[in-house]
């Protein structure tokens, strides 16, 4: 195509195009990922690693078109915001996808290990949940959705419980003599990925909800810390040990978290 | 005197005069118009033959009337085409619109020019289409160089689909664009894998009962230790019997194919819930699992084919026998909602993996080889199911997840019930198959 002056929300346009074909392909990895683990195709294994390079590239083409029209345009606002999350996204998306190789790898260090049904269908399940928070938050994204950002940490909620049966899944199959050691650890972590990508997603969300809102989720954590770090005007043997761990009080745990997943 | 008659023939001269000047100047006038008159004809009817409009009979002159009377009917006639031709495109972008494929084209630059409806689910897509009409782009400006591009996406969705998209350079009218073709292969592909997988499968199911029931009988001509033959002759048996099964299964298969316009008894639906579980006490004593049946007092009445019915609903019990685990509860449903009557059988076994879901009522397909060799199924089973239910203009539809269980649930439609008064002129519906046949809603076979 003729090389031509673009606008500046062409640009735009184009950059949020790419991030949406980005997720697709993170998106179709998810299920293929689970569909290399469960039939052990170590073709599909292979397929899926080298098309991981496809990911890499295009997130780094839009890495570079965000960085260059950030230095040309100068935007301010809400245009400045969408390239920041954009830059964003492309990495929480590009992680999710090499989460799904790490998958497709565990697929190959198990290769032989038979999976009792009850493994099974909780991975596919979780494999359907991954996809389905991915695939939300960049709905969230595309139509600028703030209220199914926030929705997503609560969504998540699913695929965490279901984490947990499936961790028990492992114990009751390995006690039970079905499952060796090494395939129930390797199986332990591919339950740890799924459950990682749900967490991608509830990032991909409170960055949509910076760029509609202005919100930024680390708020809230850095407010905490600034009332943390001005009430420290107590011993500093306290403070020493509150920064090795050893306060014992949970005060320094608050609950219900911020993903601080950097 | 003399004075008065030079002012009357001054008079008269002045009248002649400006009569002659007024005469002169319509002369001129004439001339003039004239002239101007000749020139717009020739002008206009040059023009005319330029553009090639032709001259008819009736104005075969060439005066100014007859000129515009030609510049009407050519642009009467022009409407018209121009009328007819918006009606071709109007009808052409129809036609596509109800293709099935999606249709786009765009000019050197890559702006669509035109484009069918099925080609805006891949323009600002998401998800797996985003993925399409990227495709779609890549190919598309592959064949505006001049080169035509073909290429096929897998899909994982879900659903899982695969899409071929075509791409050919467009010139004929002499601006340089493509045309891309969308087409959604995957039930496609999924009825080749039917028909060969058949083919594979029946063959196998066949032939090696029959392969194993000759080397039987061969190693027992030459046996002499009576506990061997013995042994030899109850493994024909046990072979034998697995054929007469898959024969059996096969035959019933197409009398239920053949016969689907039967629909003749007035059955309750607890009477069909209870023959079934009945039939397969038996076998779920031996693998110790009971069945639980719910709606057995359900007296409405059912126009249906008992024998279909009966023995889909056992298929589907056999079926969740075989893959209970021992100890294990399986619920027989029948109900009437506002919509349907609805059977179902739910086990809480092994499941089924996703990816089979949409095949297990193939005939022969197995989710499992090696376990189905030591459950003994015919591998007809929910074919047959499937074959009752659109006997019944029905549905037959699986839920399961790996690991807790399978629910298979059967639904007829309501205009099936409520024959109740009906019931006792049971010979009447058989007697005029044809008023059976119209009063039900036919499926697609």
């Amino acid at each position: 195509m003729p090389e031509q002056r673009k606008s500046f929300h062409q640009e735009l346009a184009e950059i949020r195009d790419q991030i949406v074909e980005l997720g697709a392909l993170v998106r179709e990895f998810i299920p293929r990922g689970t569909d290399v683990l469960l039939t052990g195709d170590m073709g599909g294994a292979l397929s899926l690693i080298d098309a991981d390079d496809e990911i890499d590239a295009l997130t780094l083409r839009i890495e570079e078109q965000c960085y260059s029209a950030l230095a040309r345009q100068q935007p301010m606002a809400s245009d400045m915001r969408s390239i920041v999350t954009a830059v964003w996204l492309t990495g929480e998306l590009e992680r999710s996808g090499d989460l799904m190789v790490n998958v497709a790898k565990a697929a190959r260090r198990i290769y032989g290990a038979t999976l009792d049904p009850r493994l099974r269908g909780l991975i596919e399940r979780m494999s359907e949940e991954a996809s389905r928070l991915i695939s939300l938050s960049l709905d969230a994204y595309v139509e600028r959705d703030a209220s199914l950002g926030a929705a997503l940490g609560d969504i998540d909620d699913a695929l965490d419980a279901l984490h947990g049966d499936y961790i028990e899944a492992i114990f009751d199959a390995h006690s039970g003599q079905d499952l060796g050691l090494q395939p129930a650890v390797q199986l332990a972590l591919v339950g740890r990925y799924y459950e990682r990508i749900g967490d991608h997603a509830v990032n991909i969300g409170q960055r949509v909800q910076y760029m509609v809102t202005g919100w930024l989720p680390e708020q809230t954590g850095a407010a905490r810390l600034r009332a943390r770090t001005s009430f420290s005007v107590v011993s500093a043997d306290e403070a020493a040990a509150r920064a090795a761990g050893l306060d014992g009080s949970s005060a320094g745990e608050p609950d219900g978290s911020v993903e601080g997943d950097r | 005197m003399m004075v008065v008659a030079a002012v009357v023939l001054s008079g008269t001269t002045m009248v002649i005069g400006t009569f002659v000047i007024v005469l002169a100047a319509v002369a001129v006038v004439m001339i003039c118009t004239r002239r101007t008159r000749q020139r717009i004809e020739a002008r206009l009817g040059g023009s005319l033959d330029r553009l090639g409009i032709e001259r008819t009979d009736l104005d075969a002159d060439s005066s100014l009337d007859s000129l515009l009377s030609r510049i009407e009917s050519a642009v009467r006639q022009s409407r018209s085409a121009g009328e007819q031709e918006r009606r071709t495109i109007g009808r052409l972008q129809e036609v596509l619109d109800t293709l099935p494929l999606a249709v786009m084209v765009v000019d050197a630059t890559g702006a669509i020019l035109e484009r069918n409806i099925a080609a805006g689910a891949f323009i600002d897509a998401r998800h797996s289409d985003a993925l399409v009409g990227a495709l779609v782009n890549e190919l598309l400006a592959e064949s505006l160089a001049g080169r035509p591009a073909e290429r096929t996406l897998e899909l994982f969705g879900p659903p899982r689909r695969a899409v071929v998209v075509i791409t050919r350079p467009l010139g004929v009218t002499g601006i340089r664009c493509a045309v891309a073709i969308i087409e959604d292969v995957t039930e496609r592909r999924r009825l080749e894998a039917v028909r060969t997988d058949f083919v594979a499968n029946i063959s196998h199911e066949l032939k090696t009962p029959i392969g194993a029931i000759g080397l039987l009988a061969e190693t027992l001509q030459a046996e002499d230790d009576p506990e061997v033959a013995d042994r030899l002759a109850r493994r024909i048996q046990t072979e034998s019997y697995r054929v007469g099964r898959t024969i059996e299964d096969l035959l019933e298969l197409s009398r239920i194919e053949i016969d689907e316009t039967r629909v003749a008894d007035v059955v309750e639906i607890g009477s069909i819930l209870d023959e079934a579980a009945d039939r397969l006490r038996p076998a779920a004593e031996q693998a110790e699992v009971t069945i639980e049946v719910f709606g057995a007092e359900l007296d409405d009445a059912l126009r249906c084919d008992r024998r279909q019915m009966v023995s889909a609903l056992t298929n589907l019990l056999d079926n969740a026998i075989k893959y209970s685990d021992p100890r294990g509860r399986i619920e027989i449903r029948g109900e009437v909602s506002p919509q349907d009557v609805v059977f179902s059988v739910t086990d809480h076994g092994i499941g089924i993996p996703a990816r089979d879901l949409d095949r297990v009522f193939e005939r022969f397909y197995r989710v499992d080889q090696a376990r189905s060799r030591q459950t003994g199924g015919t591998g007809l089973g929910l074919a047959i199911v499937r074959h009752v239910a659109v006997n019944h203009a029905g549905t037959v539809k699986v839920e399961s997840r790996l690991g807790e269980g399978s629910t298979f649930t059967l639904r007829l439609p309501l205009s099936l019930l409520g024959a109740h008064e009906k019931a006792a002129p049971d010979s009447s519906l058989q007697s005029d198959p044809t008023s059976d046949l119209n009063s039900l809603p036919k499926g697609p076979q």
